[in-house]
């Protein structure tokens, strides 16, 4: 762009006092009706969840604790579908870590052509859309008998997580100087020691930061979830699913306000830590 | 039989050839410099020898045993690299012990090593600073430091003042020539910088397109370099196509800029007649000749006078030839505009002969 048009495009903007207006009413007013779409429907299941009804509404005659009791039953179904996500998500964080790491490592150690390539590949579930991903699964799931098994499940979950895991990781080894292992070498480390010593304790904030992504987003999937499972495996979100589908349980309420409820303390506890770990 | 030897090292990179046969005897105690542009091989032949990069053929020996299949971290060589490479997660204590814990020093011993150490580099007071709290010139000691620690045998540097503005590079290189002094260790290390070189080095070889084309005492490559390219990476230097004639008597004679002169016996006593590159250096280019002595009388206009501080820079276009520049002392190029006629003389025994190639 040329100079005079940089310098004639905030002029322009200042000697209209109508279109200032116009833009502040967009800058302060679209922030607060994305906050007002986001966090009332969010909001309204903290009192829908202490109604002392039998189903899903506002409390009446007074407020009520019984459907958070109610979750607390191994019957009722949430606690079962809670172990099973919790599970899912452990196994998937894991394993989806471990490879992300080892991939990570060997494309930061290593130069040429081919880790940017193959970067793109493993990206490739952050680009593709999950139903179709979802779609052609179950297709694939079906021939080989794996629906509604844990197995299943999971290699779904560690593709999915795998490119959390990858950036994060990779984010903190980008930082970091590849000649670091000459220089351990040169001064008389082994493999080992260049590991555990020098590379591990500078990727370990990433690792967790990974680690944290893939939970979330294992404990969280539901699009290619609701496609390969039925009965056997149930996660929680699949239990949310259906159980608004065909019931007005106010436990629904009660199970989600307890999820954002720990989403909040989780958020609250980043913030206390990283703000002190990052003060010396 | 030298300390470090190099024999018929070879080593390719597709279509590139790093490394030509390369040959080079250190002797314990030195200070090597490998001088090159980038890309001539210097480099690769330090990596070589830090045991990084496996030559195609040939033999690396350290004290008369054969290195050439051993680890890097077998060698006992110290390495500084251009960024430092220092661990980021770790104290300039830590950085410095880290070479000991390895080789599993004592608590004690290890104190007193990284101490002594810390004081040689005149860091002792940010023991316990992380690296990204110190300045570049800071960074650089620690990794000196470190590649000290342990008694290395060799201590390997690959550009280490690159990343340094000018005053701090000359504050590191006698810091480096001190510690060079004080420890005794071999010193191999390299630059493309031609005045780091000559400022440092008890021995400079000169690298290109992956052969080393010259190996000597830095005065020796100044003033008798035995190639063109030689002579005009060492030093500013004005290179000028000649004619070399041998006449009956053994006498020698250089035709150089549309002058003529007589040479001194034995100047050139391996050059056949024929082309050949005259090279002299803008300090030895004078508005006078010395009385009784043969000199170069070069005819032509001046181009442009800079001021430089203890002299004028005097760029000169003799009549049948590429421009010189010249040192001329300041006082005398007042009277000197650009354009007018100049006859400039170079003492025919500050005059150098190399072959055209």
């Amino acid at each position: 762009m040329s100079a005079p048009a940089l310098h004639a495009a905030p002029r322009r903007r200042e000697s209209t006092p109508l279109g200032r207006a116009v833009a502040k009413v967009f800058a302060v007013g679209l922030p607060w009706l994305l906050l007002g779409f986001l966090f009332l429907p969010v909001l309204v299941l903290v009192p829908v969840a202490l109604t002392d009804r039998e189903y899903l509404s506002l409390p009446e005659h007074g407020l009520s604790l019984q459907h958070f009791a109610s979750l607390t039953e191994w019957e009722t179904g949430w606690l079962p579908s809670m172990m099973t996500s919790l599970v899912i998500a452990a196994i998937a964080t894991v394993v989806s870590v471990s490879a992300a790491a080892a991939y990570a490592l060997g494309a930061w150690a290593l130069t040429g052509w081919w880790p940017s390539l193959t970067r793109v590949m493993l990206l490739a579930p952050l680009i593709v859309p999950p139903i179709i991903y979802a779609v052609g699964i179950f297709k694939l799931w079906a021939r080989f008998s794996m629906i509604d098994t844990y197995p299943g499940v999971i290699i779904v979950h560690v593709v999915l997580c795998l490119p959390f895991a990858i950036l994060a990781i990779g984010a903190s080894l980008a930082q970091l100087d590849p000649r670091l292992i000459q220089a351990a070498r040169s001064l008389g480390a082994r493999p080992p020691t260049v590991f555990y010593k020098v590379i591990l304790p500078n990727v370990t904030p990433g690792i967790a930061a990974g680690a944290v992504f893939a939970f979330v987003t294992s404990w969280d999937e539901i699009t290619v979830t609701l496609f390969i499972t039925s009965r056997a495996v149930e996660t929680l979100p699949r239990r949310i699913f259906t159980g608004i589908a065909d019931s007005v349980d106010p436990a629904l309420a009660a199970i989600s306000a307890v999820l954002l409820a720990v989403t909040l303390l989780a958020l609250a506890a980043r913030t206390f830590w990283f703000d002190r770990s990052q003060s010396p | 039989m030298s300390f470090l030897v190099a024999r018929d090292l070879r080593k390719t990179y597709g279509p590139v050839t790093a490394l030509a046969d390369i040959g080079l005897d250190v002797e314990e105690g030195e200070f090597v410099t490998l001088l090159g542009p980038s890309g001539s091989g210097k480099t690769t032949l330090l990596m070589a020898i830090a045991g990084f990069t496996r030559p195609d053929s040939g033999t690396i020996s350290l004290a008369g045993r054969d290195i050439t299949g051993v680890e890097p971290e077998d060698r006992d060589f110290g390495f500084v690299f251009q960024g430092y490479a220092l661990f980021p997660h770790m104290s300039v204590a830590d950085n410095i012990a880290f070479p000991l814990k390895v080789r599993k020093w004592d608590r004690a011993r290890v104190d007193a090593r990284v101490e002594e150490m810390l004081g040689t580099v005149g860091l002792a007071d940010l023991a316990r600073r992380k690296p990204r709290e110190l300045s570049g010139g800071q960074q650089q000691r620690v990794a000196i430091a470190r590649a000290l620690a342990f008694h290395p045998k060799i201590l390997l540097l690959d550009e280490p003042l690159s990343a340094l503005d000018r005053t701090l590079r000359e504050t590191m290189q006698r810091e480096l020539k001190r510690l060079h002094r004080q420890t005794g260790v071999t010193f191999l290390y390299v630059t493309h910088d031609q005045e780091e070189a000559i400022a440092m080095s008890d021995r400079i070889a000169v690298f290109q397109k992956g052969r080393i084309v010259q190996v000597g005492a830095p005065r020796d490559l100044y003033y008798a370099p035995s190639t063109r390219f030689v002579a005009g990476f060492l030093g500013v230097n004005n290179l000028v196509d000649a004619r070399l004639v041998r006449g009956a008597d053994g006498a020698v004679e250089i035709e150089a800029l549309g002058a003529r002169v007589a040479l001194p016996p034995g100047k050139v006593a391996d050059l056949p007649e024929g082309p050949a590159t005259v090279f002299m250096r803008p300090e030895d280019i004078a508005l006078e000749p010395t009385p009784g002595e043969p000199a170069l009388a070069i005819a032509g206009t001046v181009a442009d006078v800079s001021f430089v501080g203890s002299f004028d820079l005097v760029v000169i276009e003799p009549r049948g030839g590429p421009e010189i520049t010249a040192h001329l002392p300041a006082d005398r190029t007042r009277a000197l505009p650009v354009g007018a006629p100049i006859t400039v003389f170079v003492r025919a025994d500050a005059i150098g002969v190399v072959p055209n190639t």
